[in-house]
């Protein structure tokens, strides 16, 4: 009797760890926060064009195609790292849309950013107070939004994409 | 360049915990003896090497180091240039392999153990040590190079520069960490089936000092978030506080465990199991924080594998404790009877409490984990489980430490009863009748009543001892006694202070009075200081208490310019039965919104909690 005691924390260690791995091994990390707006409309905004004041679109606009919103910023080093990658998903998926948003940065810099790393995007939209980042919920930069050809919001990512996430989590979102 | 130094370092310090073991299995003469030491110390030498090289690092703002990159900025004070080396993941890694081998080398000066024990232990020590090494350096390399040129850094998380929080860390790991020991010891203890009363005595030092430890930086942590935090309270059950919680709980049941060790010869086996439990816990806390499983205010960068590395930690280090445990657990010839009524079953009677005080916190930690996993839906357990939980599983310790100064060690006998009876009554007839009279919760009665009990009866017994002992060995027949009239303290602390808490929200322009309680408050001027690595809007309020000046009261927020973030500065006034606690909130129509919390004997738990302090450093070095 006295000796089942003995086995009791290492059950318990062990059910603890099981747990946790399987936490673990599901990806359910923190990176990817539940978002309220996942599978819901795209709510509208007006994006103002960062190499043209005058130029102003509504997301409206842009219904029909895939569309692929990121996040960005002059002063994000992770950007700076998943920045190339864009130029990949370009050349696979030719037919979706990239938008990038500048989110709260300073217009010329932000210029300067994509005059000395290049230039992705499709259309690059600002948000110097962060107004439609918080319209979309964005935790931290970068973040990336697939909607779908019906506005609606399907996948989201949060920090910089690497290659892994492309090929294994937005084929699906983007085909 | 300092970056190699300091991984150097790293490294070397690793290689020469391999030979600390190595040349243990190879103890066939003395010349291997000799060896064992040199590589001990070698070790730490190139530890510290390798922490002050990313001090320095920190301190010369080197941004091409990528931690110094991502956690510093040239334009904070140096001092939070220097706790900034600990203030990030990697670097307060870096920090807890320093405890740890500090630890293994202030122990191998230990001198009362026998030769082997003591071997034995720092082996074990150096296994545990380059296990977190290894961790350090595959997944939480602090020396990594910056791949961008950058000649300035992202900044530390404001909310971090703060004096308290500064030493708050390093605090707290020489508690938590230090639990490390305390496993080496059981299991060397284990092994060798050695658990004598010298062990015994070792064993307790160090306990205590790291519990004391513990104690420190926990208080330390809440301390910060009472006046920094600007929430009004000093606790909040965050994820965070109650891993640091856990391993205290058990600390607090192992150091009393050791002392009816001591008297008893027994409860072997559950002293053993405590010392692996502590650390066991520390472990399982390190996971919880640094995987990012857990989300709270102490964020440290998410990453999955490390996540993944600890949890294999965790299981091999524990795993192993516990089957090394099952074998090799001590046999006790002799039967406890808890029913007889005496110190130490009121001991183990506390011991059982804390442990299920314990099993609880633990459970409300991890059950949004098993509800993902299981449900696939994401929750959080908050202060209203740990609140309506853990309280209640308290109260029958309290009520057993405030019965146990009547009953005596061995004997079943009830020691000068009477005059505990009358005391415990009178107390109670009176808190029930001032607590009638003016404002009477059930808590609020049961707390302060629980807490009156401990110190009346602590000083009856105090005052017992000195009659019949005439001041002779004061602290060694009263030690215990003290740190329970601390605990009383803290309590009644802790109870006023969250339930008879008073919170109102103003509206205040320049030169206006507000009033409340029998405070008023007016607003002398606002203004906005530009400080060298962050804006701060301070307002000047001037505290009247019944028309008469009390001080003036700085509150502020502060913008911090790099990270964009801003804090709030609560104002405190501290009195000794009241604090008066004001929060600057936002502004509108040139109008202030104010928030004024009245936290009732907030003081009480600090000093509660150094009267505990005080008592355990006595008794480490009582004889």
């Amino acid at each position: 009797m006295n000796k089942i005691f003995l086995f009791v924390p290492l059950i318990l260690v062990m059910l603890i760890s099981i747990f946790c791995l399987v936490f673990l091994l599901q990806g359910k990390d923190p990176s990817k926060p539940p978002s309220a707006l996942l599978y819901k409309n795209l709510p509208d905004f007006d994006i103002i064009n960062l190499f043209d004041d005058a130029d102003v679109i509504s997301n409206k606009d842009l219904k029909g195609r895939i569309m692929l919103i990121n996040f960005f910023a002059s002063w994000c080093s992770p950007c700076k790292v998943e920045h190339p990658l864009f130029f990949e998903i370009k050349k696979k998926y030719p037919n979706i849309l990239l938008i990038g948003i500048d989110y709260k940065d300073k217009q010329e810099e932000a210029i300067n950013y994509l005059n000395t790393m290049g230039n992705p995007y499709d259309y690059v939209g600002m948000d110097n107070k962060g107004l439609i980042g918080l319209e979309l919920g964005v935790f931290g930069l970068p973040e990336t939004f697939i909607v779908n050809s019906k506005g609606i919001i399907t996948y989201k990512h949060l920090g910089p994409l690497t290659k892994k996430i492309i090929t294994n989590e937005f084929a699906p979102f983007i085909q | 360049m300092i970056s190699l130094i300091g991984f150097s370092g790293l490294i070397l310090s690793f290689i020469f915990n391999v030979i600390v073991i190595v040349s243990y299995y190879y103890k066939i003469n003395q010349r291997f003896n000799h060896i064992f030491y040199l590589a001990l110390y070698c070790s730490l030498f190139f530890m510290c090497l390798s922490f002050f090289a990313l001090m320095f690092a920190y301190i010369s703002s080197d941004f091409s180091n990528f931690n110094v990159f991502q956690n510093s900025h040239s334009s904070k004070p140096l001092l939070y240039k220097i706790t900034g080396t600990w203030g990030n993941h990697e670097g307060s890694m870096l920090l807890w392999l320093l405890i740890m081998s500090l630890y293994n080398v202030f122990f191998s000066f230990n001198i009362t153990l026998e030769d082997h024990v003591r071997k034995l232990t720092i082996v074990f020590q150096s296994f545990l040590y380059l296990c977190f090494s290894l961790f350090v350096i595959l997944t939480s390399n602090p020396f990594l190079v910056n791949s961008i040129d950058s000649n300035e850094g992202l900044g530390l998380n404001p909310i971090l520069q703060d004096p308290a929080l500064a030493i708050h860390p390093p605090v707290l790991y020489i508690g938590y960490v230090g639990f490390s020991l305390i496993l080496s010891l059981a299991l060397a203890g284990l092994i060798l089936n050695q658990l004598d009363n010298l062990w015994i005595q070792v064993i307790k030092r160090w306990a205590m000092f790291c519990w004391l430890m513990l104690t420190g930086g926990i208080a330390l942590g809440s301390y910060w978030a009472y006046y920094e935090l600007g929430w009004g309270g000093w606790w909040f059950w965050d994820p965070v506080e109650n891993v640091s919680l856990m391993p205290w709980i058990t600390g607090l049941a192992l150091v009393h465990s050791l002392m009816i060790t001591k008297q008893e010869q027994l409860l072997k086996r559950w002293v053993v199991f405590l010392s692996i439990l502590c650390f066991s816990l520390s472990i399982l806390g390190t996971f919880l924080v640094r995987s990012g499983i857990l989300t709270s205010v102490h964020s440290f960068a998410a990453d999955a594998s490390r996540g993944i590395f600890i949890l294999i930690l965790f299981l091999t280090i524990t795993g192993f404790s516990f089957i090394i445990f099952i074998l090799k657990s001590p046999h006790s010839n002799k039967q406890i009877n808890l029913l007889f009524i005496n110190k130490t079953s009121a001991l183990i009677i506390n011991n059982i409490v804390m442990l299920i005080a314990c099993i609880t916190i633990l459970l409300g930690t991890i059950y949004p984990i098993i509800i993902e996993v299981l449900t696939n839906k994401r929750m959080s357990v908050g202060a209203p489980y740990y609140n309506s939980t853990v309280l209640p599983i308290l109260l029958p310790g309290f009520l057993i430490m405030s019965i146990a100064p009547m009953l005596s060690w061995q004997s079943n006998k009830l020691d000068k009863i009477k005059n505990y009876i009358y005391i415990l009554i009178v107390i109670s007839i009176l808190t029930l009748l001032i607590t009638y009279l003016t404002k009477f919760n059930i808590w609020g009665f049961t707390g302060t009543i629980l807490g009156l009990w401990i110190i009346a009866a602590s000083l009856l017994s105090i005052l017992h001892n000195c009659l019949k002992y005439k001041f002779k060995k004061f602290f060694i027949y009263n030690n215990a006694l003290i740190a329970h009239m601390g605990v009383g303290i803290m309590i009644i602390g802790i109870t006023f202070s969250s339930i008879f808490q008073t919170k109102n929200n103003f509206t205040i322009q320049t030169g206006e009075i507000v009033n409340s309680g029998q405070y008023s408050l007016q607003l002398k001027n606002l203004k906005i200081e530009e400080k060298n690595n962050f804006q701060e809007l301070l307002g000047i309020f001037l505290l009247h208490k019944k028309n008469e000046f009390l001080t003036t009261i700085k509150s502020s927020k502060r913008y911090y310019y790099v990270s964009k973030v801003i804090t709030t500065e609560a104002g405190i006034y501290h009195d000794w039965f009241q604090d008066f606690y004001l929060v600057l909130g936002n502004e509108k129509n040139n109008k202030w919104s104010i928030t004024i919390y009245h936290n009732p004997l907030v003081s009480f738990i600090w000093i509660g909690v150094m009267i505990m302090i005080f008592s355990g450093m006595v008794g480490i070095f009582k004889r």
